[in-house]
């Protein structure tokens, strides 16, 4: 089994044949590239809903172009069984989850932060206690926790994240607690010390800014789909946003009655939407973060 | 005996891939050396200058991708001479073309397994090595005397628990562990720098090899221990009659312990002759790379302070082929009309005397002698 | 004389209670502290060498003046003033002017900082800097006094050579304009012409900018090349501080010769066979077991009483021993 080694011409010109190495970072790049375009394309899908620039009312029923199939003319997706565009929907059905979503990250990874950076830093009696709290609140199960929220009291949507949100910080705190335990080690934190670089300073920018970007980031894709499959399951099961308001949960669950008769489109073009979705969140964080591993050990 | 080649290497050559870039770090390009038995024969030169590599090559324990390319190694033991690394061409193909970029192709597992065949036997007993951090040479777990009495086992035709005990004891008090009996059940956190660097000396000396491999023995420790080893190694080496082949960064050590010198800059050897007559300050003529290391000595004559000749420039990088001589970027000599021989043509040794030679335009327009001169 | 910079008057410290398995055989055994009563003085703009072999104290030595750990016993002072026990917060601006420079090469430098970014931030530490020139031809200048090729100016450590980062450490030091910079072991594992290229480097800027160096080393040639004056350690005691030229040529301590004498390769065998079997007197003069002057005298026991351990002690012009027999 014979290795080839080939030299890089160092006027630049490409050589032939590629490494396993190589090939992998190509496809990390495709992950980052993936994921960051469609965080792109749900932000147009918000802001165009939001703005109402949208093809069609997405509550207006045209009775006469019931169940249109694909490629119908003027509705490209085709329409859902009360003659509504598909297309619109599956734009305004963003709505449903893009703030609150980013509403969980936004908890989740302010007390994963703090709870990170000062257990880490402090360790002893604070990083003990910080451990075991997470420990505890990574045992929950959170989508009973939510079920059983909605059957107490019925919380809007954004009220759902907020717990999402207060229970999805362990990730993210153990690995800070981690990092910056290990940093604190390193002599370049003693010797900025030494200097006269003030605590906080260092604290935020070198640990935190040259060190922990990536945990954030990762942390922040990964919730954000995690958040974001909550929402479209609380949907589908009928928890969350009700008709008419379409969400891409219940948009599947309406749809779904459809199914055996052979119309497919409005029950599988939002579950694409949620699987596309889902897949390109993991996929970024996954990328991202062996793009950051690979800066790291060069 | 005494006299004769021990150790032989010829056009050795060491590279390594960096996929990142796409470019190969070129160890050695092409060193040839020869080692005498019962010499010490020291190779000095900056960090990543290939001395490590040739070293760890002649122990075939060079990893890396693809590591060894070309080259022979050849070791006389009182049995005959063995090739170490036959069966290389076998598993390397170069392609050098200068429209093409350097390809390589090498079968690693079938390298593996020649180089296991190639070294049966040889590795400690019949060459052995010290490295640097002595520490890592032990098994934390085991009892430092234990890894001796292992080793004596390995070895020796001594093969009962209790002779290899003894003679354990024995090679612990030789390089002065004592008292010997209670060393032996230290472990190797229970020991001082210096004192497991003995224990190390003991176990590798213990297994009697003709040829004794030392990568910076006493870098990093203090004066009077540096001292005290190196005197060590040289009663040994009286007494024993081994070869020693040593690295070392540090010239007094070399003028210590060495009889003969390589100078090694970028992955070839610059000169190589006697050491006391190389490292001195005299009129011998020296390869401008040598006359540096020399002028880097700091030496206080009054108590005004003054500077040092100072080579200017940094460590050149291992990437890209060079076409003429390596020094030449930072050699003082290199300017003006010698500068476009120097940069684009590689200087053939020139000859000092019937052992030393050195390569550099400055002297070769009077005597030229072999492009590449193996001494034997 | 000119009124010392810095001052460490009857310095003593112990060793860490929980030191890890392969941590300072030298304090497990010997049972003697790291610091014992040790005073040493740095004038401003002299450079003061600190030899000793490992486990001398000199590391701690000098952390104890960066105050990155405090001294058990002894008072620090920095430019008339007490600070051994200044709080953090009141010793912060003071720190612009003593900075450390690190052993650990890879460590001391932020691996994912662009050089500029290091540099720029101790700049902003220099409360007159603003004033008279910009960050960016304060960093400039920095560089090129410390020989550093301004085209790498904006990648990250992990790209650069030892002698390289050598260099940004050495220019951060410097970037805030102190009064004293400690050196600790600043040309061990480079190769020699870069050693020589920082020794070059280090008189250079102390002639231009006054800077005074605490130079900790274990490369004696090189101490002394560079060194005004030298300060000897052994087991944590100062026992011979004086002019360079005087440490080197003319020691008055028995063991500040054996290391001269290490090193030059012209030690007696008697004295090179005590060396192996080193041991640390737990009593009275930690030398004395390998003291050849000791030996020479039947071991007298002013050497080993409790009662009268060797102090320093004026012999010549600015010149101390602390040898209850100096050469």
């Amino acid at each position: 089994m014979r290795t080839r080694y080939v030299e890089r011409n160092l006027d630049g010109a490409q050589s032939a044949g590629q490494s396993f190495s190589q090939t992998r970072r190509w496809w990390d790049t495709a992950g980052i590239a993936f994921g960051v375009l469609v965080f792109f394309v749900l932000t147009l899908a918000f802001t165009a809903s939001q703005f109402g620039w949208l093809p069609y009312d997405p509550d207006q029923a045209d009775l006469d172009l019931i169940l249109a199939p694909l490629g119908s003319p003027g509705h490209i997706l085709g329409t859902d069984f009360f003659g509504r565009d598909l297309a619109t929907r599956l734009i305004v059905g963003v709505n449903a989850y893009f703030l609150p979503a980013l509403g969980a990250v936004a908890v989740s990874l302010t007390i994963g932060a703090t709870l990170g950076l000062a257990a880490g830093f402090r360790g002893g009696p604070v990083g003990l206690a910080t451990h075991y709290t997470c420990t505890l609140v990574e045992a929950i199960p959170r989508l009973l926790l939510v079920l059983f929220a909605v059957t107490v009291y019925q919380p809007d949507i954004y009220h759902i994240m907020l717990i999402i949100g207060l229970t999805g910080f362990p990730g993210l705190a153990t690995r800070l607690r981690l990092r910056i335990r290990h940093l604190r080690e390193q002599s370049f934190f003693e010797s900025a010390l030494a200097s006269g670089v003030s605590l906080q300073t260092i604290l935020f920018k070198h640990l935190l800014w040259h060190h922990c970007r990536p945990l954030f980031l990762i942390h922040a894709s990964q919730a954000m789909g995690e958040a974001i499959l909550f929402e479209t399951s609380l949907s589908y099961l009928g928890f969350g946003v009700q008709e008419p308001t379409p969400s891409w949960g219940n948009m599947v669950q309406t749809g779904s009655d459809y199914l055996l008769q052979g119309n497919f489109w409005p029950s599988t073009l939002p579950a694409a939407a949620i699987a596309i979705t889902l897949i390109a969140f993991y996929l970024f964080a996954d990328a991202f973060e062996r793009r950051a591993q690979d800066r790291q050990n060069p | 005996m005494k006299g004769s080649p021990h150790l032989e290497i010829e056009n050795l050559q060491a590279y390594f891939y960096a996929s990142a870039d796409r470019t190969f770090v070129r160890a050695v390009t092409g060193v040839d050396l020869c080692v005498m038995r019962g010499e010490t024969l020291a190779l000095i030169g900056e960090s990543g200058s290939g001395k490590s590599v040739t070293a760890l090559s002649a122990l075939g324990l060079l990893k890396g991708d693809p590591g060894i390319v070309a080259g022979r190694i050849c070791l006389h033991t009182d049995e005959g001479p063995r090739e170490l690394l036959a069966g290389l061409d076998r598993c390397v193909t170069i392609e050098r073309t200068p429209e093409r970029p350097l390809s390589i192709s090498k079968n690693g597992p079938a390298w593996d397994r020649q180089q296991k065949r190639n070294f049966v036997g040889v590795r400690g007993k019949e060459i052995a090595a010290i490295f640097q951090n002595p520490r890592t040479a032990f098994n934390p777990y085991l009892m430092v005397g234990e890894q001796i009495v292992e080793n004596i086992r390995l070895h020796t035709p001594t093969k009962l628990y209790q002779e290899a005990y003894d003679q354990a004891l024995y090679w612990l008090e030789r390089v002065g562990l004592e008292p010997a009996a209670e060393r032996f059940d230290n472990f190797p956190y229970g020991l001082s720098g210096g004192m497991c660097q003995r224990a190390m000396l003991a176990m590798t000396l213990a297994a009697e090899p003709a040829l004794l491999i030392a990568d910076e023995p006493t870098t990093g420790l203090d004066a009077t221990l540096r001292t005290a080893i190196l005197e060590l190694l040289a009663e040994l080496q009286r007494n024993l009659g081994f070869t020693l082949l040593m690295i070392s960064h540090d010239l007094h050590v070399v003028r210590r312990l060495a009889q003969r010198v390589a100078v090694f800059y970028n992955g070839v050897i610059v000169e190589r002759g006697p050491s006391l007559a190389m490292l001195s300050a005299n009129d011998i003529p020296k390869h401008p790379y040598t006359q540096a290391l020399l002028d880097a000595q700091p030496v206080r004559v009054s108590p005004k302070p003054r500077r040092l000749i100072a080579l200017q420039g940094d460590v050149p990088s291992p990437i890209g082929e060079a076409a003429g001589c390596r020094f030449a970027p930072r050699c003082t000599h290199a300017k003006g009309i010698n500068a476009k021989r120097c940069e684009h043509e590689s200087p053939p040794f020139f000859q000092v005397s019937s052992d030393h030679q050195l390569a550099c335009w400055l002297y070769t327009d009077s005597k030229e002698v072999s492009v590449r001169g193996v001494d034997a | 004389m000119k009124k010392p910079l810095l001052a460490l008057v009857d310095v003593s410290k112990s060793h860490p209670r929980n030191a890890g398995m392969l941590s300072n055989w030298a304090a497990r055994t010997t049972g003697r502290a790291a610091l014992d009563r040790v005073s040493l003085t740095i004038s401003p703009g002299e450079i003061v060498g600190l030899v000793g072999e490992s486990g001398s104290g000199k590391t701690t030595t000098g952390r104890i003046i960066a105050k990155l750990t405090a001294p058990d016993a002894g008072t620090l002072w920095f430019d008339d003033q007490d600070v051994t026990h200044m709080p953090e917060s009141e010793f912060r601006p003071l720190r612009q002017h003593i900075q450390m420079i690190f052993q650990d090469l890879d460590g001391a430098l932020n691996p994912n900082m662009r050089v500029r970014s290091i540099l720029a931030e101790m700049v902003a530490l220099d409360p007159l800097g603003n004033k008279k020139e910009s960050a960016e031809t304060r960093i400039h200048s920095l560089a090129r006094s410390v020989q550093f090729p301004l085209d790498k100016l904006d990648v990250t450590p992990r790209q650069l050579s030892g002698g390289e980062k050598r260099r940004v450490s050495i220019a951060r030091a410097l970037a805030c304009k102190p009064k004293l910079v400690i050196a600790d072991e600043l040309t061990t594992a480079l190769d020699l012409p870069i050693q020589a290229q920082i020794a070059n480097l280090l008189l250079d800027l102390r002639d231009q900018l006054a800077v005074a160096f605490l130079f900790i080393s274990h490369d004696l040639p090189l101490v002394e090349f560079v060194s005004d004056r030298i300060a000897v350690m052994y087991a944590g005691r100062v026992v011979e501080s004086g002019p360079a030229f005087s440490i080197a040529h003319s020691p008055r301590h028995p063991y500040t010769r054996l290391l001269w004498n290490a090193h030059a390769g012209s030690v007696a065998k008697e004295e090179l066979a005590a060396t192996l079997v080193a041991d640390i007197a737990q009593q009275g003069c930690a030398f004395a077991p390998r003291c050849p002057i000791f030996k020479a005298k039947g071991s007298p026991s002013r050497c080993t009483s409790t009662q009268s351990e060797p102090e320093l002690k004026l012999v010549e012009v600015r010149h101390q021993v602390a040898c209850h027999f100096p050469l």
